[in-house]
């Protein structure tokens, strides 16, 4: 096996190759990589119900197991759990599973040494977006007429998100659902990047058949990790087919295209000065000071937060200092990961203002962030 | 009385080149409108984007940069610094609606007292067509 290379692979383990989301690889690459102490503590998502997972760290396989399956309506991000790793544990490993978002906000965060990439191996996860919990129950009442409890499975197939319950199963487009209002977080519908080829490995079912999963291969901890887990006989490979590789390309391109569409339909440039200065004012007003958008926000790094600083909750201003320095100050790392609109209890659309800020930012410094470590962040002065 | 309106400007000058070219141009006596309010800082690398958010939202019509020139920064790169927190100022408040008047960003050195008070009367002359900030309170003076 050589960097660069594409397979498909699966887990020996039958138990873990049913349950998991697409022949179980990802589970027993974390597994064995507990098991043949390449890393000290694993990070996973734990299935609490199709709707919600919560991440875990831990060095007990059992508990990685228990972890797999992919969890499409649990839009976390993980980045902050792996600083919480090297914050108790500066000189620990660890692994874990990583959608592009995920492993972009680990890389901003190594870039600015909360977090040593060197001993974090990150499998990727190629991602198509994912849903948000609370609507995704009420699309299952509205649009598919099916109690949210009695999902047992999701799956989605050519364009189509299945859903199945023990006593049927049920399919729609995911652009009639788009249109609908459902569907992806409407920051997934605009990012463009679906495979992470800035993980180690990149792990998806795009060009595998069913119960396996396809994998590229991009560094040499990569390499490590496919060797330990075969060397522990935990999983099982073989080459990938032309036809499949194929197939990989044209789903990401296709989706890549989606996403520009989005992209243009969303940020429609607000060209009136003043009109760009209401909206802001208008926008920002509904703020009650919680902080929340800054807690879990992946790319944010400040040991004492530079965002509030310069603000108080007393302050009347026309428009929040706190949020303009965190435009300011993310404007050369935001990924678009749209963690701020989640949480943001006054629902205030964070991600878009940041990324209506970020896409100036990053297209005048020609930086894209969470891509590589070759490039220093943009703020660095020459 | 209806009094003519002059903005207000926060002017921010480094310790050892702009401040003292201010300092020349009251020296000399080179009349300048009373539209300044100066803040000495020790370098401009100084100047947090907080100090200029602050500014403009308690009441200031435009707030300019000012330091030593390029290559004579007292404290080396101070002034490159500033240039760059400058450059993202303008996009942020470019984003929010503010027009390109209100943040300006000048070198001036310890001489050019004539210059400097050149450069406030144009200033305040372009603040003026432009009227208040929209980021002004109401109820500010
Ligand atoms: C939200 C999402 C969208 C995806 N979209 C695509 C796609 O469009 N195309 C494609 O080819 N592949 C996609 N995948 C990847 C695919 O579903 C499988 O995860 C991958 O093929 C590996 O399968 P596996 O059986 O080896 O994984 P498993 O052995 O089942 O392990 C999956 C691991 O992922 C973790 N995980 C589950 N949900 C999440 C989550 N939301 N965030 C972070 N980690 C999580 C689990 O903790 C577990 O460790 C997506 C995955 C996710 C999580
Ligand atoms: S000392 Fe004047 S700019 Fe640094």
């Amino acid at each position: 096996m050589n960097i660069g290379d594409r397979i498909v692979a699966w887990s020996k383990d039958e138990e873990i190759k049913k349950e998991g989301a697409s022949g179980g690889l990802v589970t027993s690459l974390l597994t064995a990589a507990l098991k043949g102490e390449l890393v000290d503590e694993v990070i996973a998502l734990q299935k609490v119900s199709e709707f919600e997972g919560v991440p875990i760290r831990t060095s007990n396989v059992d508990e990685v197991i228990k972890c797999s399956g992919s969890l499409h309506a649990a839009p976390i991000n993980l980045t902050k759990f792996a600083v919480r790793f090297f914050e108790a544990h500066p000189d620990g490993t660890l692994a874990l599973p990583a959608k592009p978002c995920d492993a972009r906000g680990i890389i901003e965060q190594a870039k600015r040494k909360k977090i040593n990439l060197e001993k974090t191996y990150l499998i990727g996860l190629n991602c198509g977006g994912t849903m948000p919990p609370i609507t995704t129950m009420k699309m299952l009442e509205k649009m598919y007429e099916i109690n949210p409890d009695d999902v047992i499975e999701e799956e989605i197939e050519r364009g189509k998100l299945i859903f199945k319950t023990e006593k049927e199963e049920k399919a729609i487009s995911i652009d009639e659902l788009e249109e609908a209002g459902y569907g992806r977080r409407e920051n997934c519908r605009y990012c463009e990047t679906n495979i992470p080829v800035m993980t180690d490995v990149a792990c998806g079912n795009w060009g595998a058949g069913k119960n396996e999963t396809f994998v590229e291969i991009f560094t040499e901890k990569g390499l490590k990790l496919m060797n330990n887990a075969i060397e522990l006989g935990l999983i099982e490979t073989a080459p990938a087919t032309e036809k499949g590789i194929k197939i990989r390309e044209k789903t990401n391109s296709v989706m890549e295209k989606v996403a520009k569409k989005w992209h243009k339909k969303i940020f429609v440039p607000i060209e009136d000065r003043l009109e760009r200065f209401h909206y802001y004012m208008d926008v920002m007003e509904d703020c009650i000071d919680c902080e929340a958008c800054k807690y879990v926000c992946p790319v944010c790094a400040c040991d004492e937060s530079k965002c509030i600083d310069f603000y108080d909750p007393m302050d009347s201003h026309k428009i929040s200092i706190y949020h303009l320095v965190r435009l300011l100050h993310i404007s050369d790392s935001c990924i678009g990961c749209g963690q701020c609109t989640d949480v943001c209890p006054a629902e205030i659309p964070l991600t878009i203002l940041h990324r209506r800020m970020a896409d100036r930012i990053q297209a005048k410094y020609d930086y894209i962030p969470g891509m590589d470590m070759k490039i220093p962040p943009s703020f660095e002065v020459e | 009385m209806e009094e003519e309106w002059t903005p207000k400007i926060t002017l921010f000058c480094c310790n050892w080149c702009s401040y003292a070219g201010s300092d020349d141009a009251g020296v000399g006596r080179k009349q300048q409108p009373p539209s300044t309010r100066t803040i000495r800082v020790m370098c401009s690398g100084r100047t947090d984007p907080g100090f200029v958010l602050t500014a403009l939202m308690e009441g200031s019509d435009a707030v300019l940069f000012t330091g030593c020139h390029i290559g004579d920064c007292h404290y080396i790169s101070g002034n490159y610094k500033a240039k760059k927190r400058f450059e993202m100022l303008k996009e942020i408040l470019d984003e929010i609606g503010l027009e390109d008047e209100r943040l300006q960003l000048q070198w001036i050195s310890a001489s050019e007292g004539s210059e400097f008070a050149e450069y406030i009367r144009k200033v305040t002359e372009e603040i003026k067509a432009i009227g208040p900030s929209p980021l002004r309170q109401e109820w500010m003076k």
